[in-house]
């Protein structure tokens, strides 16, 4: 039946094909435009731009001088850090969480999606903002460790304040990926094993958490790039002292005005970020997964 | 035991819960305060800095800005996304597989690199900063989810029902009408709605785009904030999350909300 169909279809759409494909690239000209003039011609005139000098004679010095500088070489350490670090965060978090939701009637488990979303969903200013107060002197967590007699310690503008609000938004990105490969478990594995006398510890160790695995693989690739090129949270947690490479993309061309090597800085970061997601994004196709970022 | 580690369970996500809902929490609570800055608990309760909000015409102006923004935002991705999603999905043209290539590479492109990209590109091409650059800007943030969305909504239609539809006698205009647009309609919905939060909320790319007078509310507060300290921002924040809420009400109504960020939630 559907062959057949296929079939008619195939003799329909023939002597017709020449309007099809016009049809076809008349509905998608208005995204190839946008994403031709606005996307690709912008990410090509910056990597051009990387290779030049503020004059726009062509120099590989932006590059040269980002590699050669042993404080940039220490902003591209420490991007990388908090990236890592917070992966790890979001990994300790977000595995007891996501088996906790597993657990869950499918009405909970939606209930806990959203709450884990809805960071993302907020205004990042305003989310930010929310833990300058939370952080800050006069918030709560100021207030309990007042209340028990000890000294809060400086809680912003530093890697703490940037890995917390880093994890907070990330959480999301971790744990979802990572319930698609808990649910793909066969969920006679674990009972069976217990009858075969395996204590809870190891059907986690043996069977739950290496089965898991590519769940935590996507989640962590996501977090980490995500994290290294975020700007705003960690702007407004960090501050200056913080040394990440986005906030030397804004102030390079914002306020420097090195366009050129603003650039520069911005592409090494699509190198080290889009990189690895495509290649694993390229890695899961070939596999069977679907992709989850965004 | 088991006991034991079902409370655990249960206290562990309470924790992840507050932490999760923290910044928003404190945030509401804070706008209320009758100190004259920001503290939590409040002390007292007070709407004069929501007051205070309205009576700063710079805010309003940059709300208008920003709604605008948006709203243009929301309706062009819509049709965009429709239209190039229907394209990918149903039709063989020449670009075919790069605009998919590009769709999708958009996801995982740093949202600073490509604001210094416009920054440079515009300037380039000599346009100046104004709504409509800030407009474009923000298409290539959207387009893409609303291409994600009717692509999984045209997934799930099936197409014997169009082919039904015709073989009846239906022109291509009413199949389209009556049994196609009302597959992709939820997509189409809540993606127009996410294009809308993703522009109002956007700082990242906006910051590169706009200038001194032309600043949207995440611009005007992310200024506002490195001087001030008093709770006006809050009040800002409570209204924008009250907008937030509708949004995300709306999303999780006609698509879900997980779905938008690429995971697939339903359980067989």
């Amino acid at each position: 039946m559907a062959a057949v169909g296929r079939l008619t279809g195939d003799q329909v759409s023939r002597p017709a094909n020449h309007p099809r494909r016009r049809t076809g690239l008349l509905l998608a000209l208005p995204a190839i435009v946008i994403f031709a003039l606005l996307f690709v011609a912008p990410l090509f005139t910056l990597v051009a731009n990387s290779f030049r000098t503020q004059t726009g004679a062509f120099t590989i010095g932006n590059y040269a001088r980002f590699l050669g500088d042993p404080f940039y070489r220490e902003v591209l350490w420490n991007t990388l850090k908090v990236a890592a670090l917070t992966t790890v965060g979001c990994l300790l978090i977000g595995y007891p969480f996501a088996l906790y939701m597993r657990g869950r009637s499918p009405r909970v488990r939606n209930w806990l999606a959203l709450l884990l979303l809805s960071p993302l969903l907020i205004s990042m200013v305003i989310r930010a903002y929310g833990w300058l107060v939370v952080l800050g002197p006069n918030g709560p967590v100021a207030g309990v460790l007042a209340w028990f007699g000890i000294t809060p310690p400086q809680l912003l503008y530093n890697d703490t304040a940037v890995l917390i609000g880093m994890v907070h938004v990330m959480l999301a990105y971790m744990v979802l990926p990572l319930m698609g490969s808990l649910d793909r478990i066969d969920p006679t594995l674990v009972p069976a094993a217990k009858g075969l006398g395996a204590s809870g510890w190891t059907c986690f160790w043996r069977i739950t958490l290496p089965l898991s695995a590519p769940g935590m693989l996507a989640g962590a690739m996501i977090v980490f790039s995500l994290t290294a090129s975020s700007f705003v949270t960690p702007a407004i947690l960090g501050g200056p002292k913080v040394k990440l490479m986005p906030y030397f993309v804004y102030t390079q061309a914002t306020t420097t005005l090195d366009w050129p090597y603003a650039a520069a800085i911005g592409f090494v970061l699509v190198v080290v970020t889009t990189g690895l997601l495509l290649g694993y994004s390229r890695l899961l196709r070939r596999g069977r997964g679907e992709v989850v970022f965004g | 035991m088991t006991r034991l580690t079902r409370a655990l369970g249960t206290v562990f996500a309470v924790l992840v819960g507050l932490f999760l809902i923290a910044p928003v929490a404190v945030t509401v609570a804070s706008s209320l305060t009758t100190t004259s800055y920001v503290t939590f608990p409040p002390q007292g309760i007070t709407l004069r800095w929501y007051a205070e909000v309205f009576g700063k015409p710079e805010f309003l102006s940059s709300f208008v800005l920003s709604a605008g923004v948006a709203l243009a935002a929301a309706a062009i991705s819509a049709v965009v996304g429709l239209a190039g999603g229907l394209a990918i999905h149903r039709y063989r043209f020449p670009g075919r597989g790069a605009l998919e290539a590009v769709l999708s590479s958009a996801f995982a492109v740093p949202t600073i690199v490509l604001g210094i990209g416009l920054l440079q590109w515009f300037a380039q091409m000599g346009l100046a900063s104004s709504p409509l650059t800030l407009l474009l800007a923000h298409l290539v943030l959207t387009v893409p989810y609303a291409v994600r969305l009717v692509l999984a909504g045209l997934a799930g239609l099936d197409r014997s029902a169009e082919k039904a539809a015709a073989g009846l006698g239906a022109p291509p205009f009413l199949v389209f009408w009556h049994v196609t647009l009302p597959a992709v309609r939820g997509a189409l919905v809540g993606g127009a709605f996410f294009a809308f939060i993703t522009s109002f909320d956007d700082l990242t790319v906006a910051l590169f785009v706009v200038t001194t007078d032309l600043q949207t509310l995440p611009v005007r507060i992310f200024n506002y904030m490195q001087y001030d300290y008093d709770p006006t921002v809050t009040a800002i924040g409570t209204l924008m999350v009250l907008f937030a809420v509708v949004a995300v009400v709306v999303i999780e109504r006609f698509v879900g909300v997980a779905r938008l960020f690429g995971a697939d939630t339903d359980h067989k």
